[in-house]
């Protein structure tokens, strides 16, 4: 009797555990909302770093960078061109272009510092793979700006944003027609360049 | 009158041009490019000599409190055209928010150089008859870069000019004081962009494409009311 009351309890305790690390794993929201909460407060704590570029990069390494699929980004933002570029090519576009994003992504975060985010609840099927996270990030002048996040479950179970859709224009849509011409016109070794030199 | 000619003309130097440049595959949704890119890079270089400067000095000069009354006065005149395409879309609770933006800000907020209406949380509308006619299921037409003007498509290019025959700026009957309030929203357009002119420099591999892209996307965006097509 007294063992099968603590076999249940210990059951619960698992069963608790395991709701809770699943909640931390498949929610999209709350990650978007901890990740974004998690910059803010330290931009908000030591506005020194927006200053200092090292530590600014840091900042985006450690929080956000483990939280995108850079190299999903890639890809949809190379269309067609993907299947055309070689093996070489793929990689070094992958990294540039990851480069070239993160700084673009220091860049903004400055002009972010001061304001509120505000998180619309996620309406998502059991079973689901592919979402769109919205908020609004609430300016100064009372003007929001929408920005959504698209996540994508990867194979560990755990959400990883692909595109960033700002005021309804999507990064990877921009890029990819950007992409499209460059390689029209010049070629991937020549896209290649310009992103390296982008990133400079 | 010389809107309409302008557009006339303006179509006419396309089609002139388009016929020997065609010479790459061109993007769709783009046709004229190669005279859009002619007209991009001219408005680059006039922007850089005039617009810009002045932009900027005026953004230097003047104190911040007047730039944003200066801002408050011209979207409160927005306000008031959007109602039109409010009503269009049949839109009430927009229509209702713009009716109300534009009394309160007019009255209370002194002929619009206060907003009080966005502390209240009465959204703007933010409605155009580019958009109107998008509603009602127009599509965008060919992209088409205007002189002087910058990035607009067919369907948002014929909205702007019907516009300008309800612009609450055209009715101030003081020529003198008209004419520098057309200037000064220049100016103030101008400014605002900046911050978005920035970002382009930082993050666009080739900007006319960029443009293009974050400006269709944009007007899409706002057609749908920020809601998004569903991709395949």
């Amino acid at each position: 009797m007294n063992r099968m009351k603590s076999r249940n309890w210990l059951a619960a305790v698992l069963s608790v555990v395991s709701l809770v690390s699943a909640q931390a794993q498949t929610a999209p929201d709350a990650l978007v909302k901890t990740v974004a909460t998690d910059v803010t407060a330290v931009l908000k704590s030591d506005p020194a770093v927006l200053g200092n570029p090292a530590k600014l990069k840091d900042l985006i390494e450690s929080k956000l960078v483990p939280n995108f699929n850079f190299a999903r980004m890639t890809q949809l933002a190379m269309g067609r061109n993907w299947a055309k570029a070689s093996p070489e090519q793929q990689t070094a576009l992958t990294n540039e272009f990851r480069t070239l994003l993160v700084r673009t992504y220091s860049g903004a975060l400055a002009s972010f510092r001061n304001n509120t985010i505000d998180y619309r609840p996620l309406r998502m099927q059991p079973g689901e793979n592919d979402v769109t996270v919205k908020t609004v990030v609430n300016q100064a002048n009372g003007q929001g700006i929408p920005i959504d996040y698209s996540l994508e479950k990867s194979a560990d179970g755990s959400w990883k944003a692909y595109d960033v859709i700002v005021a309804g224009v999507s990064l990877v849509t921009n890029y990819r027609e950007e992409f499209n011409t460059v390689i029209r016109d010049q070629g991937v070794d020549a896209l290649i360049k310009q992103l390296q030199g982008k990133s400079k | 009158m010389t809107k309409p000619t302008l557009a006339i003309a303006t179509v006419a130097c396309a089609i002139a041009f388009s016929g020997c440049a065609s010479f790459r595959a061109a993007a769709p949704g783009d046709p004229l490019e190669p005279v859009n890119r002619g007209i991009y890079s001219f408005n680059n270089t006039f922007d850089h000599y005039l617009f810009k400067p002045i932009a900027k000095g005026y953004d230097a000069v003047v104190p911040v409190p007047v730039k944003t009354g200066v801002s408050n006065v011209f979207q409160n005149a927005a306000d008031a055209q959007s109602l039109v395409s409010d009503a269009l879309q049949l839109k009430g609770q927009k229509f209702g928010d713009d009716l109300g933006r534009v009394m309160i800000n007019t009255t209370f907020g002194i002929g619009g150089i206060f907003d009080l209406a966005t502390p209240m949380g009465i959204e703007r509308g933010n409605e155009d008859l580019g958009q109107t006619l998008g509603y009602w299921g127009l599509g965008a037409g060919p992209y088409l870069v205007i002189p002087f003007l910058g990035p607009t498509s067919a369907r948002d290019f014929a909205g702007r000019l019907a516009e300008g025959q309800y612009d609450p700026v055209s009715m101030v009957s003081s020529v003198r004081l008209r004419n520098s309030l057309m200037g000064a929203r220049v100016v103030d357009t101008r400014v605002g962009l900046f911050p978005a002119e920035a970002l382009m420099n930082q993050a666009a591999l080739d900007r006319y494409t960029f443009l293009r892209s974050a400006y269709l996307q944009r007007r899409q965006s706002l057609v749908l009311d920020g809601k998004r097509p569903k991709e395949d």
